[in-house]
């Protein structure tokens, strides 16, 4: 199983960099045929990606989510199945050219984890841990994908030019209320992550909430998102401020994925 | 002081208030908490040290900084879902009368639409209602999804119920721990309880490592008042309540029993966990202290005395004795082996786990979990029950003109409304 898992992990590398290659493509050469290509490789490489990560937990007999290979290719799995959603709901395909090296990058850190299956420690061993960590991955895959909406809105902003590109990316209100969606995604999933991971601390450890860093960064990101949508409402805040929110709010969520783990101590050094 | 009371309901306050609380979390993160000053002075600098001291940052989270910061969020949101209510109350009332919507202009208008029921199904809208507008004329009326604007009132109600929960909970809580290895009896802090281990289980996995910890507890009321205890098991992730207290299997250590023999008899026998010590019964300026105990003992390269597995394969006992409070003498012991101390001669037998039980009493965690819940509920209403309002007015000509409003969609909305007109015009073509 986990040979299966190893070789489907770097066919989906490989596709993942194939349709972020035609991605680009479609930019460079400005044919649509090649949008359309590059979603359904993306959307290939989805199906293999959700297929590897089945085998994986099937061999470990959990969910594989509990180290930081399985997070990090989950979370690669989130960027994606969440950029292409957006990408066909509001038929955006310059939004999954601008995701797919996020996409590619997550899946390169992955790449550089250990893929050993461990036995967990008691404490790892619960269903609340499950929720927590599902519910982070779709609410980090909104949140990437809301930080490449930010991006390209502060992009469009200095674009003068009209032209391919410009019919290709929705208006500047348009942008922003698709970037709100992705932002009111992440924000309830991230607030699930953040009350189930309470509930799993507090059966743990005995505390649901204890301020170690990596609670705490993740009720920074909370803060920084609540404060985008409050942004929103004032009009004219609505749009560039907003964007470079949701910009500054994904760093935070990276800062709480890999940057507390390797610069701040606390009880989560393990995930 | 009008002005003050309008800024502190206001919500430029509210995203500065979030702006400079997420500034102070990050602050909090950042600084090893709870340390004294001379370990900031050590890992920092003197400066920093002195710094952290006089702003608190050693204890940020409970620093009255903090709880000022904290105590203003609260008052702006209370403020701010007061003075929105009634206006909540009047909008919600205002939303199902036809009237309101007809007299406005709406978001996206069509003009000239054959079937404007169709137009309806399409941006899923309730079935219209039949009206007549101010001047008479025939109209359509359908709105959905008016509970949508309750969502950041109900957010800001959860996170209100959160913060007070959370807040009552720190200050009332209380916390005991107990630990011991099976067949001890221990009194639970200054509760009328006692708590007996009655068994301790280590589960582990093919490896070796361990899979679980389970302890079987009895806890029984030595008082007339209060509610009766009862026996749970504990084990991580799974605490159990009892007697209006949680109990948790929070962590596990080694213990032994140490017997003290004077002149061949033994004279005394207790059992004691790694970091507990035992007066002497009739010389109690003498005390025996069990450092450590090392399960598999090996001497470990650059570490020394350590050990190599979780395994009892190899059971050694690094001991302190103290006279009159002065250390005398250190040593390792391993299995077999005795102290001998002018006329007492002191061994450790039967190596153990023991296991540590950490009890809670939160009288207020519920608030918080409904408080979180309740976010929840707010935050899905908010985001996904989008209130939408669809009407359409027939023209003297006999054409309908469609007439929609959403509160949040936007763009977006205006997309769908005209791709739904569009879509009902290219079905109804004659009709133009
Ligand atoms: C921790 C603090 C807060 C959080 C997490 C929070 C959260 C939210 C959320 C999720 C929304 C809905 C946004 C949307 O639908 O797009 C919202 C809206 C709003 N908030 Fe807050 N809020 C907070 C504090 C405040 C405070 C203190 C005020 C008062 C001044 C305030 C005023 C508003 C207003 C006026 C709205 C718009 C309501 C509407 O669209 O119907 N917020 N808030």
């Amino acid at each position: 199983m986990l040979q299966v898992e190893n070789t489907l992990f770097t066919l989906v590398m490989l596709i993942c960099f194939a349709s972020m290659i035609l991605y680009f493509a479609f930019i460079a050469a400005r044919r649509d045929k090649l949008a359309r290509a590059a979603v359904a490789l993306q959307a290939a490489g989805l199906a293999l990606h959700t297929a590897a990560l089945v085998c994986r937990g099937i061999a470990a007999g959990r969910l594989p989510l509990t180290n930081q290979y399985e997070f990090a290719t989950s979370f690669a799995w989130g960027v994606s199945l969440v950029s292409l959603i957006f990408v066909l709901k509001f038929k955006f395909p310059v939004l999954g050219a601008f995701s797919a090296p996020v996409t590619f990058l997550i899946i390169g850190y992955a790449a550089m984890q250990s893929r050993e299956v461990r036995e967990l420690m008691p404490s790892l061993r619960s269903n609340w841990l499950a929720f927590h960590v599902s519910t982070a991955i779709i609410a980090y895959g909104a949140f990437g994908v809301s930080c490449v909406l930010g991006g390209i809105f502060l992009l469009r902003e200095r674009m003068k030019a009209r032209g391919f590109l410009d019919q290709h990316i929705p208006d500047r209100e348009k942008l922003d209320v698709i970037g709100y969606r992705s932002v009111s995604l992440g924000l309830l999933f991230l607030t699930f992550t953040i009350i189930t991971g309470a509930i799993w601390a507090e059966r743990a450890w005995g505390s649901y909430w204890s301020w170690d860093p990596k609670e705490t960064w993740s009720l920074v990101t909370w803060i920084v998102y609540a404060a985008y949508l409050h942004l929103r409402i004032r009009r004219g805040w609505r749009g560039r401020a907003a964007a470079i929110f949701a910009v500054v709010g994904f760093i935070c969520v990276m800062f709480t994925y890999i940057g507390v783990n390797t610069l701040l101590p606390g009880v989560h050094s393990y995930a | 002081m009008k002005k003050i009371w309008k800024f502190i309901s206001s919500m430029r306050f509210a995203i500065l208030l979030l702006i400079v609380l997420a500034a102070a979390c990050s602050v909090g993160s950042l600084v090893t908490q709870g340390q004294t000053a001379d370990w900031y002075a050590r890992h920092y600098s003197q400066r920093a040290a002195a710094w952290i001291m006089a702003l608190g940052l050693n204890d940020a989270f409970h620093s009255g900084w903090f709880i000022v910061i904290t105590g203003f969020l609260c008052l702006n949101l209370t403020l701010c879902n007061l003075i929105r209510l009634p206006k909540l109350i009047r909008a919600a009332k205002a939303d199902g009368r036809p009237e309101n919507a007809l007299r406005s202009e709406g978001d996206a208008r069509a003009e000239n639409v054959a079937d404007p029921k169709a137009v309806f199904r399409a941006l899923r809208m309730p079935a219209p209602v039949e009206c007549r507008d101010a001047e008479g004329r025939e109209a359509l009326f359908s709105a959905k999804n008016g509970a949508g604007r309750w969502g950041a009132w109900v957010c800001h109600l959860g996170i209100l119920m959160l913060i007070l929960g959370f807040g009552l909970g720190q200050m009332t809580q209380r916390q005991y721990t107990v630990y011991g290895v099976p067949g001890q009896t221990r009194q639970i802090g200054d509760t009328p309880y006692c708590l007996t281990i009655d068994d301790f289980r280590v589960d582990t996995h093919e490896d070796g490592s361990a899979a679980q910890y389970t302890t079987d507890i009895t806890v029984a009321n030595t008082a007339s008042a209060g509610p009766d205890g009862g026996s749970a098991s504990v084990s991580v992730n799974h605490p159990a309540a009892l007697a209006g207290m949680k109990f948790y299997q929070n962590s596990t250590g080694w213990a032994a029993d140490i017997e003290i023999l004077k002149d061949g008899a033994l004279l005394q026998s207790d059992t004691l966990c790694a970091g507990e010590f035992l007066p002497v019964a009739d010389r109690p300026q003498l005390v025996i202290m069990l450092d450590a105990l090392y399960p598999d003992y090996a001497i470990l390269p650059d570490v020394g005395p350590g050990t190599v597995s979780d395994r009892l394969n190899n059971p050694a006992y690094r001991y302190s004795i103290y006279y009159q409070r002065e250390i005398v003498g250190q040593n390792v012991l391993t299995a077999g082996q005795t102290i001998t101390v002018n006329e007492y001669e002191i061994r450790f037998v039967n190596p153990r786990p023991y296991t540590l039980i950490q009890i809670k009493v939160d009288h207020f965690t519920w608030l918080a979990l409904l408080g979180g819940l309740v976010t929840l509920a707010g935050l899905a209403l908010a985001f996904y029950v989008q209130p939408a309002k669809v009407w359409a007015v027939r023209s003297a000509e006999g054409g309908w003109t469609v007439f929609g409003q959403s509160r949040k969609g936007g763009a977006l909305f205006r997309d769908r409304f005209t791709a739904a007109v569009e879509q009902n015009n290219r079905q109804s073509p004659g009709k133009e």
